[in-house]
Parts: structure tokens; sequence; C-alpha cells
């Protein structure tokens, strides 16, 4: 059983003159649920087409479940299961012939399945269809955009992958149907060895699903590691001068720093309280406050494009 | 059970924070008496739709300080107050509210005496509800 599930070395894309995916390094030990999380336009989709083999790289490689991506054997593909961006599903099939379809490509039955074999679990797709109060003969044509979302989740589910990659699969749905596909993803980490891997843009989201958070800024990894890591890394500093301010700012581990009449406000990432303590001491600050930030919050401070940007990614120490 | 906890993802306080300081406070309140079982990791991850590592840490850090115990192949129960122990950051913690609770009286335009007064009184009142709690739900 290979230790990663997920290994990207130098992994590069290039459109024309211009690198989408930069020379990415990952990996991702089994088990975790990984928010892959990045701005519009940061090169997600482009670095899941590659990892899946879609793409063919310009340089680098990556590896799925120990086999290189650009040579995914049919046994290995079985054990992963994708949800592109936009559930796409053939509009005029039923929800019926799109399972009979995709049955086709497992084994019929899961306990029929061999060891390190994907089989379907017809039970666990039909559930799911009527949990979401769908029916065998609708046709896709005739869903909503939620509905084929749902489609969509029993349909990557019901192989029950070892390794389940999602592009934005929330994109577009309602509170409601969006907490019912979180719930299908917490019953599918309930299950031992799953790991997922997941795009979105709502950090609410990511802070309750997942244990590790992977951000891609500008097709470069800026951190991989766990989320209570980079809450507890990036942090946003509010000091108060009571005369004048130093000309220049020199303190480990800034990345940006905004001024203001008095006021001097600063984002830090892995800098300790006591050397933030230590610097507003040597610096003559007169008070100076930690701001209490969500996910959210850190994240618009951490990819902010204002001021000087240190490229910054750490692995997690354990 | 389990319907006591309500967690708000995507807010300033970590998940794993709230949820033991959600536990503490049903505790504190005496509305989870000493033996009483916590919901199973698995089932309140399930139940608040979080990951269950998340679960796991907050009763990790409940256990820590003291307020339950886990036996092994049974579960997480309220443990023996005379049995916790002290927790220096817990109350470094607490120190921090209260002083934000300070500002906010002083704002108000209070005293120091009215806000020991309003203190005390919260304190006692609140001591009175627990022990007419107590055992409710036990």
């Amino acid at each position: 059983m290979a230790e990663y599930v997920l290994e990207a070395q130098g992994l590069t894309k290039f459109y024309g003159s211009k690198p989408a995916v930069d020379h990415i390094d990952l990996k991702i030990p089994r088990g975790c649920v990984c928010g892959f999380v990045g701005r519009n336009g940061a090169g997600k989709t482009t670095a899941i087409k590659l990892m899946l083999g879609f793409l063919k790289p310009t340089a680098g490689s990556s590896r799925l479940l120990g086999c290189d991506s650009q040579n995914l054997t049919p046994a290995i593909r079985q054990r992963i299961g994708y949800a592109a961006e936009g559930h796409h599903l053939f509009r005029d099939a039923t929800i019926g012939n799109l399972a009979g379809f995709h049955s086709a490509f497992f084994h019929k039955q899961l306990a029929s399945a061999k060891q390190g074999e994907a089989g379907w679990d017809g039970k666990l797709f039909w559930d799911m269809i009527e949990y979401f109060g769908l029916s065998k003969k609708q046709k896709i044509k005739k869903l909503s955009n939620g509905q084929r979302a749902q489609v969509s989740l029993a349909l990557t589910l019901a192989p029950n992958p070892e390794l389940l990659i999602m592009d934005d699969p929330t994109l577009g749905l309602d509170a409601a149907i969006r907490r019912q596909f979180l719930e299908g993803m917490i019953e599918l980490i309930m299950h031992q060895g799953r790991t997922i891997l997941f795009s979105s843009h709502i950090l609410g989201d990511i802070d309750r699903v997942a244990d590790r958070i992977i951000v891609l800024d500008k097709g470069v990894i800026r951190a991989n590691c766990t989320i209570e890591q980079f809450r507890t890394a990036v942090k946003k500093v509010r000091f108060v001068f009571g005369q004048s301010m130093p000309e220049t700012v020199d303190i480990e581990g800034l990345l940006h720093s905004r001024r203001a009449d008095k006021e001097l406000e600063m984002v830090l990432v892995g800098t300790a309280d006591e050397k933030i303590a230590e610097w507003a001491k040597s610096a003559g600050v007169e008070e100076y406050q930690i701001i209490k930030q969500n996910l959210e919050d850190q994240f618009i401070e951490y990819t902010a494009p204002i001021g000087q940007i240190r490229p910054f990614a750490w692995e997690a120490k354990q | 059970m389990a319907l006591w906890i309500q967690i708000t993802p995507g807010s300033d306080e970590p998940i794993y924070l709230q949820i033991v300081e959600q536990v503490g406070e049903t505790i504190a309140k005496g509305q989870l008496a000493v033996g009483d079982k916590l919901p199973a990791v698995r089932k309140l991850a399930s139940e608040l739709v979080i990951n269950p590592n998340t679960v796991a840490r907050a009763y990790t850090i409940l256990e820590q300080t003291g307020l339950v115990t886990t036996k092994t192949g049974s579960g997480t129960f309220v443990a023996n107050p005379a049995l916790r122990s002290k927790d220096t950051v817990g109350i470094n913690m607490l120190a921090d509210r209260m002083d934000s609770l300070i500002v906010r009286g002083l704002n108000l335009g209070l005293e120091s005496q009215d806000i020991i007064a309003m203190f005390k009184d919260r304190l006692e009142k609140f001591i009175k509800t627990r022990q007419g709690g107590r055992r409710k739900n036990g």
C-alpha cells in the first residue's frame, strides 16, 4: 500500500508562455481530507486534471495510488472517484440508465470484488438517490442543478473509491443541498483509509470537513498543512504608535503591512507571540492587538496581492 | 443527545474549541452530571457534519483538562470534579475574558464596586439554578 495516495514532483503546465501550474510538489497521506483552495484562476482545475492524467504536464510528474498519472491502469482508475466541476452527465439518460452505465465498469456486487478492487455498491447508490428524493425514471435534463450534483455524488461514491477527487463539487448549490453533500462526504470519511481531495471557495465548508488545507496561488503551492497549523500560523496584528513609526519593518515572518496615521497593521506567518511582543517593545509601540480571524479572513490576507509577498510553503512536521 | 451542541463553522473560534467550550458549559450548568456519557465521536461528527478528527481532538482536550474520562471500549464520561487537574491555559483564557467584560462594564459607566456586585449576583444565581437543574437528565 502506498504511504502517500497522491504525490507530485515539480508538476508544471504552461499555457503558451504562462505557467498555470508552476512546479508543484505535493504529498497527500492516506486517510486525510484535503481542502484545495485558491482564488479563481489559481490553477486548481489544471492541477487536478494533470494529476488524473487528463492533461500532459510540461514538466514534472505525479502519481496516484503509487501509479504514474500519465499511465493509470483501469484497475487503478476504478479505485479513484472523480467529480468534474459542473457535474456533467448525459442529458438524455435517466438516473437508472446512468447507474447501469457506470456500474458496468465495476464488479456488479461490492462483495464479489477482491481485495484492492473496486465494486459497485448498488444499495448505497439507490439509498442515496432515495435520500435525495429522486427516482430511477427521472431524466437528467429535467433535473435542477442541485439534483444533478446529487446524482453525480451518488455515481462517484457508489464504487466506494479509495481516493476521491472533486473539483468544486458544491459550486452553485443551495445551502440545504450543500449540507447534504457534506453529509455524504462525512459518511465516506468514516470508512477507514478513504482519502478526499476537494476544491472549494467556501472556507466554512473546508473548516467543517477537511483536516488539511492546500493553498494554491498563481500556480504555486503556498501552504500544505493541517487546518490548525494554518489557523495558528497566519496572524493579523494591529500596532498603535505613540509617536513616530519606524521607517522599515523588520520582523520574522512578515507577509505584508499597511500603514495608516499612527497605526500599523501586519500580516505575519509563523511568528511566535513572544517575537511580536519583543518587536513591539523595540519599535516603541504604545499598544498592540492580535486580531482574531476566521479561516476565510486568514485565506484572504494570506493570498492578498498587496505589498511584499514571500512565497511560503511548509509541510506538517509530523 | 448532542442537541445541546451547536457549532458555527467559519467562526473565528476553531470548531474543536467550540465543542470543548459547549461541553464544558453543559457540565458546569449541571445538565450533564458525573458519570453521564458523551455521544460517540463518530455519532457526533455525523450529527454536526464535521470531520470526526475534530470531535476526537475536542474530546482529547476535555480529557486533558480532566472534565471527562475515556474508558476504552465503552466511551467518554463526565469525570469526577475531585479528580480534575489544574488547567493553567484555561485559567489564563478565563482571565482574558474577564478583562473584556471589565472593559465593557467600565465603558457602560459602571464603577468597580458595581461590577463586583453584579458578578457576585450572577454567580449566586448560576449556582442556584445549577443545583436545581442537577441530575435532571441523569
